[in-house]
């Protein structure tokens, strides 16, 4: 049997509005049915019953929406990159948009941290609660984690860097730096967990979270 | 998206509630002057299966200036956050509260659903009777199956659109736009609207009772509407509008495929079936048609399954050509091509090669009844033989285990006949056993019976159900008689069947029983988790109905029925002759053998087998 040609693409994507309350399964759904409307010829797996694969990168909460996802696939035969990208923009819902294609050099394990952006919806948000927010992540953050062990405190803080905490448009915004290496996967939920645990006020608050970056170990280099 | 994300995040399946789908029809509010709010009343999973609305969303909003969006019924998290937060009901597309749309139309396909709408409407603050909006309110219409007798929801609905709709709602629409744009008052416009063929506005026609309750008339309120409402018809189904596009829902759901529309009506004749009566005559599309539609779906949606859709696929005139044609591109595709309904008679070697998922999925046939002289009493004309070379296919196909649907409670039904229900199981095991090439395990038989619930314009519409009881007394007998390890027998609950029976054939009377069941938080009553029998009970003791009046009670043959004011083309000539050769057990032939004159060959159009001289009676 004659090898069959595959070409390794990755797609950057964003996913925002409604796609933030579709699960990752139903993501894979979607995206198997852009791909039919794009008819970018994917690579069928071989098995006795066929399907496309897609292998997508970090997990991401349902509620949260991101600027940064990553999906590889491979085509069996090659298609320019940009016209992958506007072929699957062409056939993806509107609040799903590819970024770039390129072909993968690093593996979605390589990625080390994870930006996000938090907003709290707190119109009452004065200094003396950033000032307090800050407080809660300067020394070190500990965190109920619940496995299926049971439940253990573990402190976060080297897992964590908050990078900006301020207040605009009538709420605060959190630029936040978590891991997302396979073992020490961070949920910005804990962050919002842990805010909520020590200001009782921000119990209720509404929020949003969205993924806006993914960088390599060294915190710096974008991870592509 | 305007509903709370703090609501979102609590709720069940959240991706439910927000559209943004591909395939959702977005207008600019300022080229639209109609704005019609399509409503399914149940869950998202299941209206965004339904063809009807997929065929009429397309039709809507190809039409300038008219904006067609799409709502459905909560889950009962979302409604509690919507009540507790004064959130109404929206339509999907644009998040926009039903109570701010000039149209708010629903589908009815079965009489559960009757208290969703309400509660729908409630959810909207849209006042539930018709009589109570104004025509600053959204106008209220219904339409699908159940409103071939909607009269128990006649209260509530300003108009009804009788039959298929392709034609009605483009009117609708139409007529709609002058009535706003002009000081015509809302009695003017439902006036006018009445005089349209098949649409029924119940508040012009006035019912007289007798004394015995029965009903003595219906009076139209002018001498320029019909005393009886004809439905409509699409004339050529090869012509009429079939979208090229479909919305693609994010989550999964029931119908979640390409759903190709084979032809309308069915040449069989069944005597308690509904759907078999109710879309005559039949009208075939071409295969040429078909397949070009298929393709067009396809590169369209993305979806890698299509189903050939109709009351019973395999009496389509061309069924071995379609399914060549459409294989020739689906399988190098890996598109997978999937055929419901497969009639006993139709289930060959070939057909089960030809069709993959009749090669995987499980295998189901109808005999309906478990004996042969039920079966004719019914007009199921398929024997006992047929039924077992069917088996015999599929077991020497690879095949363990079979499904086999029944009714119970069918008119003339006695102990004889439930005893042939298992005695049949048990052949197509024993046949299970005949087969030389079968696989070595155990054959399962699974027995799922129904209860025969009367339905308007059926042969059996006159038959009361059988009584509640005794129901019970023969899922009861049936279980004691099934000592078979290798047959399971299920049955349906007989409490929703008889109130699905009460609202099938009920008057309007029954508005007050569903306005009664609402004020109690009555709801999403086919949801077995929700649905009370009792709860029904208590509501008609309530409001002093007798439900065995419409449930049980043998209606008189020159009594005048609830739906008498509802013309369907099927003569009510032929279901008085159908069911007399009923109790004499004898069969009816299907339209394709001979013509049996229903009286559907009147509403003309391009039909596959009327006889082109009107033949109304014989």
């Amino acid at each position: 049997m004659v090898p069959e040609e595959r070409y390794h693409v990755r797609v950057k994507f964003s996913k925002v509005g409604s796609l933030k309350f579709i699960s990752h399964l139903d993501l894979a759904r979607t995206m198997r049915s852009s791909f039919l409307r794009a008819k970018l010829p994917i690579w069928y797996t071989m098995g006795f019953n066929p399907h496309p694969k897609m292998v997508f990168s970090l997990p991401l909460s349902v509620g949260t929406s991101s600027l940064c996802e990553f999906m590889d696939f491979m085509l069996t035969e090659p298609i320019p990159y940009d016209e992958v990208v506007s072929r699957l923009n062409a056939a993806f819902p509107a609040e799903l948009r590819a970024i770039s294609a390129y072909e993968p050099t690093t593996r979605f394990c390589d990625a080390g941290w994870a930006e996000y952006e938090i907003v709290f919806d707190a119109p009452n948000a004065n200094d003396e609660l950033v000032a307090r927010i800050k407080d809660m992540f300067a020394g070190e953050v500990v965190i109920e984690k619940t496995t299926k062990a049971g439940t253990k405190e573990v402190d976060i803080s080297p897992l964590c860097n908050i990078l900006s905490c301020e207040r605009a448009d009538g709420g605060v915004v959190i630029r936040a730096l978590l891991s997302c290496g396979e073992n020490s996967f961070v949920n910005p939920k804990y962050i919002i967990d842990h805010i909520a645990a020590n200001a009782p006020e921000m119990a209720d608050v509404d929020y949003t979270v969205c993924r806006t970056g993914v960088f390599m170990p060294d915190k710096t280099t974008e991870f592509r | 998206m305007r509903i709370p994300e703090s609501i979102l995040k609590k709720v069940e399946k959240p991706g439910r509630y927000v559209g943004g789908e591909w395939g959702q029809i977005i207008k600019d509010k300022k080229d639209v002057d109609v704005r019609f709010a399509f409503c399914f009343p149940d869950t998202y999973e299941i209206g965004m299966s339904n063809l009807g609305i997929r065929i009429l969303y397309d039709i809507m909003n190809k039409m300038d200036g008219v904006w067609c969006e799409r709502a459905y019924a909560p889950w009962v998290d979302m409604e509690k956050e919507m009540r507790e937060h004064d959130i109404p009901l929206w339509a999907v597309e644009s998040g926009d509260p039903l109570a701010d749309f000039d149209i708010v139309g629903f589908t009815l396909q079965y009489e559960m659903c009757y208290t969703n709408v309400l509660n729908m409407l409630d959810l909207a603050g849209i006042p539930l009777m018709a009589a109570e909006r104004k025509k600053s309110d959204p106008l209220v219409v219904f339409g699908g199956p159940c409103t071939y007798n909607g009269e128990p929801v006649a209260d509530f609905a300003d108009i009804m659109l009788i039959g298929e709709g392709e034609d009605e709602v483009v009117e609708l629409c139409l007529l709609f736009r002058e009535y706003k744009h002009s000081d015509m008052t809302k009695e003017e416009f439902l006036h006018r609207a009445a005089q349209i063929e098949g649409f029924y506005v119940p508040s012009l026609y006035d019912v007289q009772y007798n004394d015995d309750g029965t009903i003595k008339s219906y009076t139209p309120k002018y001498g320029d509407i019909p005393t009886k409402v004809r439905k409509r018809i699409v004339r050529d189904m090869d012509k009429a509008p079939y979208p090229e596009n479909l919305v693609m829902p994010y989550i999964e759901t029931v119908q979640d495929r390409v759903v190709l529309e084979v032809y309308r009506g069915c040449i069989r004749g069944c005597r308690f079936c509904q759907a078999g009566m109710v879309y005559r005559p039949v009208r075939e599309k071409t295969v040429e048609r078909l397949n070009e539609a298929a393709k067009k779906l396809i590169d369209n949606t993305g979806y890698d399954e299509i189903t050939l859709s109709s009351l019973s696929i395999s009496d389509y005139t061309c069924i071995d050509k379609l399914t060549t044609e459409m294989l020739k591109w689906t399988d190098e595709r890996n598109i997978s091509l999937s055929l419901p309904s497969l009639r006993v008679n139709s289930f060959t070697k070939e057909l089960m090669d030809k069709i993959s998922t009749i090669r995987t999925g499980g295998i189901t046939f109808a005999p309906e009844a478990g004996t042969q002289r039920l079966r004719d009493v019914i007009n199921k004309n398929i024997n006992e033989e047929e039924l077992l070379r069917a088996c015999r296919v599929a077991f020497s196909g690879g095949k363990t285990a079979v499904k086999l649907y029944f009714m119970q409670g069918l008119p003339t039904e006695t102990d004889e006949d439930l005893d042939g229900i298992i005695a049949l199981a048990r052949e197509v095991i024993e046949e299970f056993y005949r087969t030389p090439d079968r696989v070595k395990r155990q054959p399962q038989v699974t027995i799922s019976a129904a209860c025969f619930v009367p339905k308007p314009f059926t042969p059996f519409q006159w038959e009361g159900q059988c009584d509640y009881d005794e129901l019970c007394r023969r899922q009861k007998y049936v279980t004691v008689k099934n000592t078979d390890r290798k047959i399971k027998y299920n049955y349906h609950d007989a409490g929703t069947s008889r109130i699905e029976a009460v609202f099938a054939r009920g008057d309007r009377r029954l508005c007050k029983a569903l306005i009664e069941a609402h004020n109690r938080g009555m709801r999403l009553d086919s949801w077995e988790e929700f649905f009370s029998y009792e709860g029904w009970l208590d509501v008609f003791r309530a409001v002093g109905i007798d439900e065995s009046f419409y449930a049980n009670r043998t209606f008189g043959e020159d009594e005048v029925l609830p739906w008498d004011i509802i013309d369907i083309g099927v003569t009510k000539e032929f279901f008085l002759r159908e069911r007399h050769n009923a109790y004499k057990e004898k069969t009816t032939p299907a339209c394709s053998e001979h013509c049996s004159g229903c009286g559907a060959n009147r509403l003309g159009g391009e039909r596959t087998w009327c006889p082109k001289n009107a033949i109304t009676s014989e």
